[in-house]
């Protein structure tokens, strides 16, 4: 998509140094938040693999994310999975319900895609509001996580568990990455940049965007089952539009199509919830720390600043900086050397 | 229980009762859909001001019809400004931006109505004229509700008369039809688009006043109808106010029955309903666009 994109690993390695110094330096609270991140970031990158490489705006991306979790809490709870086993049975339920819904859904495109992934996404929230085996609206607790006691280690504690999800993370990164500048990922760029001409060169255009949507849904049950291997807990609220439409915003502000961009804007994301819900936050500013329960307000606007204000994100602003930059001190070596 | 003709009387009742709700709440997203491709997420956000609103008035002047008439022209106000200030630079963006900005409006307009009214839910009174119950085919019936009813059929024939009759009705239905062509023939068709968007505004301000003494007026109501009104226009069709009302009859009466029938699977089937229609028929049921 960019040229050369110079920085995609300079500021994945940036962002892997973040994560280690806080995985280093911060107590419980701290590794609990850098698992959330690592885990919303995997879900950010598999929506912008439909969104900022494919061009399919889905608004429903959360309901794949929730099939993940239900499946990890299903299988372990009601049938006695281990933990890994329910995992692999997340991405698969998640890739097949992606293919299902898939062939259909992408036939549509513009504002017509994204009100069918929303409508479809709604349909999996208000079937597990009602669905008496999984809890219905109240949802399920007791999501056991990975059992790691052969290597000597307690899944229970945030310093491995939050290790582990960062680097799934990582993983989810590279490969995504590799897809991305493989031969598939170019024609799902093309496609992006102009589906008819593509079609008209005879290119199976639906069989790529299908691909891509099944291997977004897969990415988001992964995202799904770590979820509800970290908070223990899933209920209908993780396959609600708005989880979606955050997603969204999450990306745009990273810089669509970037993939890693997509990863720090979950980082900017949760840095920011975190700050603007925390009263001493808003007291260190000399605002009344009220606000903090109005956070929202502050999230709301900061939504529509991004999406009017951001056209390629942090990460293109970032590439856009640094390519002026160079050039800048190119052109002095050579002002200098005539 | 299905036979029973008093179950059936009172569940159609509050079929269509909910029908008007959705009619008045969704006319306004339709138009805009249809005239300029643009969904308002935060349509919703304006239903629940609207509620608010009335809220307000009825402390101030103690008149639930002074509210009625103060309370939607309110709505558009605010409606309008937000158009002018916002939506209107938005108009070349894609549709992902369209819908994302007024996606943040949606949280903005829940935590200021928690910062202004309170997160408490609120009721207001229902009218002393309309306070009692009226017989329907043998039924007794709230007269409130049928009030509501009636509104949502006096403002379809209303909208009906002024998109038929008059001028302006017949640039917004050229401008559905095709905007390009409407703007050619010298037509200033983004004054015309923003008065329609303030009087969409106004309705779902004037869906909002209604719905307050019936529902509990609480910040995030606006969510429980918002998707409920996305269907509704995508059923019908966008732009087309026949298919409004058919779309809002349709969830109105399937939503209701389904609640009450089939609990267990209600919404699913309207979700998987509106899947259908825009896979099957993407214009809708009464499409209006000649060519696409």
């Amino acid at each position: 998509m960019r040229s050369g994109d110079p920085l995609q690993l300079p500021v994945a390695g940036l962002l892997a140094a973040v994560a280690a110094a806080v995985w280093l330096g911060s107590g419980y609270f701290g590794k609990e938040l850098l698992a959330e991140v690592a885990i919303l970031a995997i879900f950010a990158m598999s929506l912008d693999l439909l969104v900022g490489v494919t061009g399919m705006v889905s608004l429903g991306h959360a309901g794949f994310l929730a099939l993940g979790a239900y499946a990890t809490a299903g299988a372990t709870m009601l049938w006695g999975w281990p933990p890994a086993a329910a995992l692999a049975l997340s991405v698969a339920v998640a890739v097949l319900i992606a293919i299902g819904v898939g062939v259909f859904v992408i036939r549509l495109s513009g504002v017509f895609f994204i009100m069918i992934t929303l409508a479809i996404g709604q349909m999996f929230h208000a079937y597990f509001f009602k669905a008496r085996a999984f809890g219905g609206d109240n949802g399920m607790a007791g999501t056991p996580r990975f059992d790691l006691t052969w290597l000597g280690l307690e899944s229970g504690d945030p310093a491995v568990f939050s290790a582990l999800a960062v680097v799934v993370a990582a993983l989810v990164y590279l490969v995504l990455l590799l897809l991305r500048r493989s031969p598939f990922g170019t024609m799902l760029a093309a496609i992006h940049q102009n589906e008819s001409r593509l079609a008209a060169l005879g290119c199976p255009v639906r069989r790529y965007k299908l691909a891509a949507f099944a291997t977004g849904g897969g990415v988001a049950g992964l995202a799904g089952a770590l979820t509800a291997q970290h908070t223990g807990f899933v209920s209908p609220d993780l396959a609600f539009w708005t989880l979606s439409g955050e997603a969204l915003i999450i990306v745009i502000l990273g810089g669509s199509g970037s993939l890693i961009g997509a990863a720090g804007g979950a980082a900017l994301f949760i840095l920011l919830r975190d700050q603007l819900s925390d009263g001493s936050f808003w007291s260190r500013l000399a605002l009344p720390a009220e606000l903090a329960s109005h956070w929202q307000l502050v999230m709301g606007l900061f939504f529509i600043a991004v999406v009017l204000l951001a056209r390629d994100g942090v990460y293109g602003r970032l590439t856009w900086l640094i390519r002026g930059l160079v050039g800048t001190v190119m052109r002095a070596r050579r002002g200098g050397g005539t | 229980m299905l036979l029973d003709p008093q179950f059936l009387i009172v569940q159609t009742l509050n079929g269509l009762q909910l029908s008007a709700l959705l009619f008045l709440l969704s006319i306004g997203l339709s138009v805009v859909f249809g005239l300029m491709n643009f969904i308002n997420l935060a349509h919703g956000t304006l239903y629940m001001i609207g509620a608010y609103l009335a809220l307000s008035a009825v402390r101030a002047f103690a008149s639930f019809w002074l509210a009625l008439l103060l309370a939607p022209l309110g709505v558009a106000l605010l409606g309008g400004l937000l158009y002018l200030v916002l939506l209107r630079h938005l108009q070349r963006a894609d549709p992902m931006r369209q819908v994302l900005v007024t996606f943040g409006l949606i949280f903005v307009g829940f935590e200021a109505t928690d910062i202004i009214w309170g997160s408490l839910p609120h009721v207001i009174e229902v009218p002393a004229l309309l306070a009692g119950r009226s017989s329907v085919l043998g039924q007794v019936y709230p007269t409130y509700r049928l009030f509501i009813i009636a509104l949502g059929a006096a403002v379809f024939l209303l909208l009906y008369l002024g998109l038929e009759r008059t001028r302006l009705g017949a640039i917004v239905r050229a401008g559905v039809d095709n905007r390009t062509m409407v703007a050619a023939l010298g037509i200033d068709i983004g004054r015309v688009f923003f008065l329609v968007f303030c009087l969409g505004c106004l309705l779902a301000g004037l869906a909002g006043v209604v719905a307050a003494p019936v529902f509990s007026i609480y910040p995030g109501m606006d969510m429980s109808v918002l998707i409920l009104a996305l269907i509704v226009v995508v059923l019908g069709g966008p732009g087309s106010l026949k298919g409004v009302a058919l779309g809002s009859l349709i969830i109105g009466i399937a939503d209701t029955y389904g609640q009450v029938v089939v609990p267990q699977l209600a919404r699913v089937t309207i979700y998987a309903l509106m899947a259908l229609i825009l896979l099957l028929k993407p214009a809708g049921l009464v499409p209006v666009r000649s060519g696409h």
